[in-house]
């Protein structure tokens, strides 16, 4: 008899591999533009293993290049990762009954992939270790391809001819997960939101724009489903 | 740019906001449960967030407006494909290949 474990790494890793590929080029891209502020090869792994988050790293790189005081960086990470919080709160039920040090783990390696693919079977799901297994076994699998590709990044930033606009791939893999996402109506309005939102409050202080952007795409997408099932039932 | 040892404190300090963010309502645990209907609303988080991360690349060039650029056209490709297949490297080839055609081969 399979246990619950393995039968929960098997179902996270089927939701998670067809947009894992799409994280290949965006570490690389994540490689090369640490390589290109002038990061050594160890810091830029570095920044790689403790951060852990391409968007706050590609975000504070201008401050770290032009030597910006540390409050500053620090608030500006804190803001590019502000998304986590939400996700956190929405993926926290199921790890209730696991341990401090399972805890630390699943934070540290929670990502927008992951929990795109599982965190809607977390959520259905009553089984403990089934839902350790659906997490670690994507987490762990995307973390390890995820350092694999911003070390080949970082190794091979000088191949790669400047001109080729590299940085947009990473905007490609963040669409490839996106339009899977956008079945339903409030979905589709909760992106339309969010993105035309973003781009409108975009002069907001301390890029806080996305942030207020993400939450009132979050507030549509709710009204909209609450809106639909209201005329259902009428 | 920050060297040496400031460096590495400016990355444990970012690895902070890391663990902060993420950790947030994970290592709270039972006492920051949230009410059902507020997981309900957070379904749409990951939606609305790629979003506000992918428009603002696809409609603003140096923070102005621009709704008109090869960006947008490439974007508009790469949604065309990821409804049709699910190969995982076609928007990446062609939504590459459509932006360097434009911006080098038309000069737009």
């Amino acid at each position: 008899m399979e246990s619950a474990f393995r039968r929960g790494a098997r179902e996270g890793m089927r939701a998670f591999l067809p947009i894992s590929v799409g994280l290949m080029p965006w570490a690389m891209v994540t490689g090369i533009a640490m390589r290109s502020i002038g990061l050594s090869e160890l810091e830029a792994m570095g920044m790689s293993l403790l951060v852990f988050a391409a968007t706050a790293q590609l975000g504070t790189l201008p401050l770290i290049a032009s030597g910006a005081p540390l409050w500053l960086i620090f608030v500006t990470g804190l803001v590019l990762n502000l998304r986590f919080v939400i996700f956190s709160a929405a993926i926290a039920p199921a790890f209730h009954e696991h341990s401090i040090a399972r805890r630390l783990a699943s934070s540290y390696l929670l990502t927008d992939g992951v929990f795109a693919a599982v965190s809607e079977r977390l959520r259905t799901s009553d089984d403990p270790q089934w839902r350790w297994g659906c997490y670690l076994a994507p987490s762990l699998y995307g973390w390890l391809i995820w350092q694999v590709c911003v070390l080949i990044g970082v190794l091979g930033a000088g191949a790669v001819p400047r001109d080729w606009s590299l940085e947009f791939m990473a905007t490609i893999a963040l669409m490839v997960m996106l339009v899977p996402m956008v079945r339903t109506r409030p979905m589709l309005l909760a992106a339309l939101v969010g993105g035309l939102g973003a781009v409108l409050l975009r002069d907001l202080p301390l890029r806080l724009g996305g942030v207020v952007a993400i939450a009132l795409g979050i507030a549509a997408g709710f009204v909209a489903e609450h809106w639909q099932e209201r005329r259902a039932a009428r | 740019m920050i060297e040496g040892v400031w460096l590495w404190i400016t990355l444990a300090a970012l690895s902070l906001t890391t663990m902060l963010t993420r950790g947030s309502f994970i290592l709270i645990g039972e006492k920051g449960r949230l009410p059902p209907l507020v997981q309900r609303a957070l379904r749409y988080a990951p939606a609305a967030a790629l979003a506000a991360l992918i428009v603002p690349d696809l409609l603003l060039d140096h923070g102005q407006l621009q709704p008109f650029n090869p960006k947008l056209v490439a974007g508009l490709v790469i949604v065309a494909i990821a409804l049709r297949t699910r190969n995982p490297w076609l928007p990446f080839i062609l939504g590459m290949g459509v932006l360097i055609a434009l911006r080098k081969g038309l000069g737009w």
